[in-house]
């Protein structure tokens, strides 16, 4: 009976053990709704409207808009249009126009339905040089542009209706609840969202938090989404916080404010492409993130980056800083509220330095050429290498859509104006408390929360 | 200068020089003090700056030494183990660790002197130090001075460098905090100084590199490159300087500077740096105007204030003085009754009563002259009378003796000799009544009548008087010439008197000039004088003959009274001139009248016109 009782009483704790364990796993896994996700970020945008082209591009404002409005078609991991708003899509007039179907019985956050007017109305408004127009329930848009599609899933193209005061209105799983311009936005689950209500209730949104302040926030608890400087993330990885990262799709730059103006500054130019150690600034200033680079396109994106040589080649700078006599000095802006930056444009003129060549670290405006931050827009890489060319000052890119040999050629020579000297190409990283499940990252780099929840934190 | 004038310019510019002297001495006392005070004040400062960096230095040196003993650094130096593969991880470890310790300057350097972290330039990761083989040397030693480069500019640093030595192959720390206007702030700064740091970044002088812990910038009232001659100086010798740097046309704006050389460590102890130290002259020009002010006004008060009492006590002195040289005018003028007022004893009361009793002296001696010349004259007169008188008498005498003959011894030629001696006796009481006649109109010269005369016309009245007389026949001719200014002008003189006494002149050159001759008259003005001359070319005078030729009955002729060039001699001398002579024996004469032009006595009263007398004493 003792002998027994001994081997019951082992029996029965074990099955009570798996038992326990077992609904502790389906806790942890099974999502639950309900909850407020508090999220930080570095932007301030002081407008919602996915169409202000006021705002600056930035992977923040992306995310902010793809949580309150929904694209035509979406762009997923692969490269892969998939159908959004519009259901799908067909090639009119010999590939001269497209016109896209309109999901039925989406309906605004204000209730009201979504109709072929107002979706051809809102692509008008993004993009004025466009002919847009609605038939029956589709759209039709006289484009000759081969990336079409690609160009209406990007965040900026995103579906709204706007009230009679101009405030969007989407048709995203979230809508605003309370909106402080650069300060704070408070959003609120969409109950009839089209692909279904959130499993989070709300989500609140901290602007304007310095990228140490967002870490001090998640460590605290008061954060539990928050953005992860570059230089950071190998800490914050080592720290075993949960990183999530996307492809490297921000494009760090010099980009010269003018155009080439003589042969001299030609060569002056080329030096100081040639002088930039760039595996350095990876190495340490970055903290190992990042990929050094001297191509516009990123080597995922395009398949041929590394055809650029991106390390520095100071024979090559000073062979030709020694062909040009009369050496001016450079003035180089950064953000001065951004110290990575500072840094780096400083070892930059270190680098310069060496070269025989002069510059000047300036946070103020006006500057001969800028260390900037352009983020690739779209994982097209037509669509991003336009971005890129606009944000540099130079006309758009001519052919889009060609074949690897034509993306190469225009790459190449956008690079040959020698308006933009590529530095890096970065991810952008976020680090998330462990209660937050099943969130992501789209191919743009914005968040995907849709299908986001809130577990329980464990002790 | 009268003497009083003498006395009180010596005594206003005794009472000045005093003052001044007084001043200048004064302000040479307060420039030594000021000197004296400024080098011990500026000693005190520099001390002070000293004990600053020996503190500032020590305590660079513990921080330092702590971070090269801190556990980051032990394991940086044990994770790198002399190689550089992991460096990227200590790339901000000088910045938070220079945060930690508050320096401003901190950088980890492998053994190679290969920058692995840098707080004050964090870009230069990978870069060798410049100056890494003095600084390795200079391990665990004080602190000192250097030139620490940075991403625009360079500055002077506090330094010390600390090793790390877990392996054999060390980490070096090199840290320090700035030598910048906060460290100068520290200072505690007496009033009207400051203290200024010139960092020596390059050859030339550059305003940017003075450090001005007062200011906030460019002071436009006080531009810095008026300090780059004294700046110079001190780099080209190499030791401290002195100079005054003046800001403004105000000199309460100037101030003195020393220069004190800043160097640093190692063999040659480069110039990094030069302290500056300013103090301010405001004060000491402010007290050298009061102290001039002061003097100026004490020194014009004290000399007016001088001028006043000398003038009192020159007064007092001079008064006596001034009275006895009146008096002694006086006496010259022939007023020998003079007298001072004597009061008090003192030297010159004392002058004044002998000056009272030569007066009395020479009046009472006067009184005996006069008498004896009173007698003499009498006794002249007598002898004069008796010697003119004698000569008619006796050949009346003798005529009347020859009468009183003729009556008894021959009455009947008595008549005819009557009638001879009748004639003689008149002759000869005829030359009595003349010689009588003569004496009368001496003695009754009248006063001259003043008009308005012009000399010139007399002179012509003289000559077509006595023309016919030159050219009489059986006389030899004399050549009459009239030499005459013509712009002379007119003069106060009686014509009559002044004709008679030129026509004298006239005759007695006539008869000096029996065997023919020239007579020349001239006139001329000089010195405001009418002067006129009566010149002949005869037998001439000798100088005893000159000297008494105007002595009353004094003649040289045979037949002369002696009264003429006397009566000449009186009508000029009413008229307040006088007459000379000069004269050379076979080479004639010539008498020379001076006439003042007294045209003014015109106008004064008939009392005043006969001053003569008063002048004839000045110049008879």
């Amino acid at each position: 009976m003792k002998r027994f009782g001994w081997r019951w009483f082992v029996v029965n704790s074990m099955v009570v053990s798996v038992l326990v364990a077992t609904s502790a796993a389906n806790a942890e896994t099974r999502p639950q709704y309900g909850g407020v996700l508090h999220v930080a970020m570095h932007a301030s945008p002081t407008s919602l409207d996915p169409a202000d082209r006021a705002q600056p591009e930035s992977f923040a404002r992306h995310s902010l808009t793809m949580l309150m409005f929904d694209t035509l078609v979406t762009v997923d991991e692969n490269g892969h249009v998939q159908p959004s708003l519009a259901t799908s899509w067909q090639a009119l007039a010999g590939g001269q126009r497209g016109q896209l179907r309109i999901r039925r019985g989406v309906k605004f956050n204000d209730g009201t339905p979504l109709t072929p007017e107002i979706a051809a109305s809102s692509l008008r408004a993004a993009n004025p040089s466009w002919n847009v127009a609605a038939d029956a329930d589709s759209v039709v848009i006289d484009i000759s542009d081969q990336n079409l599609l690609e160009q209406l899933a990007l965040p900026r193209n995103a579906i709204a209706k706007r009230t009679a005061d101009n405030r969007p209105i989407g048709t995203g799983p979230f809508h605003i609840v309370d909106w402080q311009p650069g300060k704070k936005l408070a959003l609120a689950a969409e109950d009839n969202c089209w692909r279904g209500r959130p499993f989070l209730d709300a989500v609140e949104i901290e602007m304007g938090r310095g990228f140490r302040e967002q870490m001090t926030a998640l460590q605290l608890g008061k954060a539990d989404l928050v953005e992860v400087a570059p230089e950071q993330t190998h800490r914050v990885s080592l720290d075993g916080r949960r990183l999530v990262s996307s492809n490297p799709i921000e494009l760090w730059a010099l980009v010269f404010t003018r155009a080439v103006a003589s042969a001299d500054e030609k060569l002056l130019r080329d030096a100081l492409a040639s002088s930039v150690e760039r595996g350095s600034m990876r190495s340490v200033l970055l903290q190992g993130a990042g990929q050094p680079t001297a191509s516009l396109l990123p080597n995922w994106m395009s398949g041929y980056g590394f055809v650029f040589p991106a390390d520095a080649d100071l024979t090559r700078a000073r062979h030709a800083r020694e062909q040009v006599r009369t050496i001016p000095t450079w003035t180089v802006g950064y953000d001065g509220t951004d110290l990575l930056a500072r840094v780096l444009v400083e070892r930059i003129a270190l680098n310069a330095k060496d070269a025989g060549l002069w510059l000047q670290p300036t946070s103020t405006t006006k500057a001969d050429l800028r260390l900037v931050r352009i983020p690739l827009v779209s994982s097209d890489p037509w669509i991003a290498l336009a971005g890129v060319a606009t944000l540099a000052g130079i006309s758009a890119v001519k052919n889009p859509g060609g074949s690897v040999e034509d993306l190469y050629a225009s790459e190449n020579a956008l690079l040959a104006m020698q308006r933009v000297i590529p530095l890096l190409h970065l991810p952008v990283s976020y680090a998330s408390s462990p209660t937050l499940k099943n969130w992501g990252l789209r191919p743009d780099g914005s968040w995907a929360l849709a299908d986001a929840w809130l577990g329980i934190d464990k002790p | 200068m009268t003497f009083r004038r003498k006395l009180l310019a010596v005594f206003a510019l005794t009472v000045f020089l005093s003052v001044g002297a007084v001043a200048w001495l004064v302000l040479a006392l307060t420039r030594n003090a000021f000197e004296k005070t400024e080098d011990q004040r500026t000693a005190a400062l520099v001390a002070q700056f000293q004990r600053e960096f020996d503190r500032r230095g020590e305590e660079v040196a513990k921080r330092v030494a702590a971070i090269a003993a801190s556990d980051s650094v032990s394991r940086m130096a044990t994770a790198l183990n002399g190689t550089t593969t992991e460096s990227a991880e200590y790339f901000e470890l000088a910045k938070s660790m220079a945060e930690t310790y508050q320096l401003e300057f901190l950088e980890f350097l492998d053994e190679h002197g290969t920058i692995i972290s840098s707080a004050q330039w964090p870009a230069k990761f990978g870069y060798p130090e410049a100056a890494f083989e003095g600084l390795s040397a200079a391990s665990d030693q004080s602190a000192f001075l250097e030139r620490e480069e940075l991403q625009d500019s360079t500055g002077l640093g506090l330094l010390a460098v600390r090793e790390t030595r877990i392996s054999e192959h060390p980490v070096y720390v090199i840290g320090g905090r700035r030598l910048d206007k906060n460290f100068l702030s520290a200072l505690d700064l007496p009033a009207d100084m400051r203290v200024l740091l010139y960092q020596n970044r390059s050859d030339h002088f550059s305003s940017d590199a003075l450090l001005d812990p007062s200011g906030n910038g460019p002071d436009p009232a006080r531009p810095a490159n008026k300090l780059a001659p004294l700046i110079d100086e001190v780099r080209q010798h190499n030791q401290e300087m002195t100079a005054s740097v003046s800001w403004s046309s105000d000199q309460g704006d100037d101030e003195l500077f020393h220069a004190i050389p800043l160097r640093g460590a190692g063999k040659d102890r480069p110039l990094l740096g030069i302290l500056l130290v300013g103090n301010s002259r405001r004060s000491y020009v402010e007290l050298k105007r009061r102290i001039t002010g002061s003097a100026l006004l004490v020194g014009g008060g004290g000399t007016i204030l001088a001028i006043l009492l000398s003038s009192w006590a020159a007064a007092r002195v001079t008064r006596p003085v001034e009275q006895l040289a009146r008096a002694a005018e006086d006496v010259a003028a022939g007023h020998w009754d003079a007298r001072v007022e004597v009061s008090g004893s003192d030297e010159v009361a004392q002058l004044g009563i002998s000056f009272n009793r030569m007066t009395a002296e020479l009046l009472a001696q006067r009184e005996r002259l006069v008498q004896t010349e009173r007698v003499a004259a009498w006794r002249e007169l007598a002898r004069r009378l008796a010697h003119e008188l004698k000569n008619p008498l006796f050949p009346l005498q003798l005529t009347v003796e020859n009468l009183i003959r003729a009556r008894t011894q021959i009455p009947d030629q008595f008549d005819e000799v009557f009638r001879e001696s009748s004639s003689t006796l008149l002759a000869e009481l005829s030359n009595l009544k003349t010689i009588i006649s003569r004496f009368s109109e001496f003695s009754k010269m009248p006063h001259p009548q003043l008009q308005t005369v012009q000399v010139n016309e007399i002179l012509r009245g003289v000559v077509k008087l006595v023309d016919a007389q030159l050219h009489a026949p059986g006389r030899e001719p004399i050549a009459c010439r009239l030499e005459l200014d013509e712009r002379l002008p007119e003069i106060a003189a009686d014509p009559d008197l002044l004709h008679r006494a030129l026509s004298n002149l006239v005759l007695n050159a006539m008869d000096a000039m029996p065997n023919a001759g020239a007579l020349t008259l001239r006139t001329r003005r000089e010195d405001g004088k009418i002067v006129i001359e009566v010149a002949d070319t005869g037998s001439g005078l000798t100088p005893e003959e000159c000297a008494r030729i105007f002595t009353p009955y004094y003649t040289s002729k045979q037949h002369g009274t002696g009264l003429g060039l006397a009566i000449v001699q009186s009508v000029v001398t009413d008229h307040g001139g006088r007459i000379s002579v000069r004269s050379e024996p076979g080479r004639g004469t010539t008498f020379v009248i001076e006439l003042p032009d007294n045209r003014g006595a015109m106008q004064k009263g008939p009392a005043e016109q006969s001053t003569g007398g008063n002048v004839g004493q000045i110049h008879g």
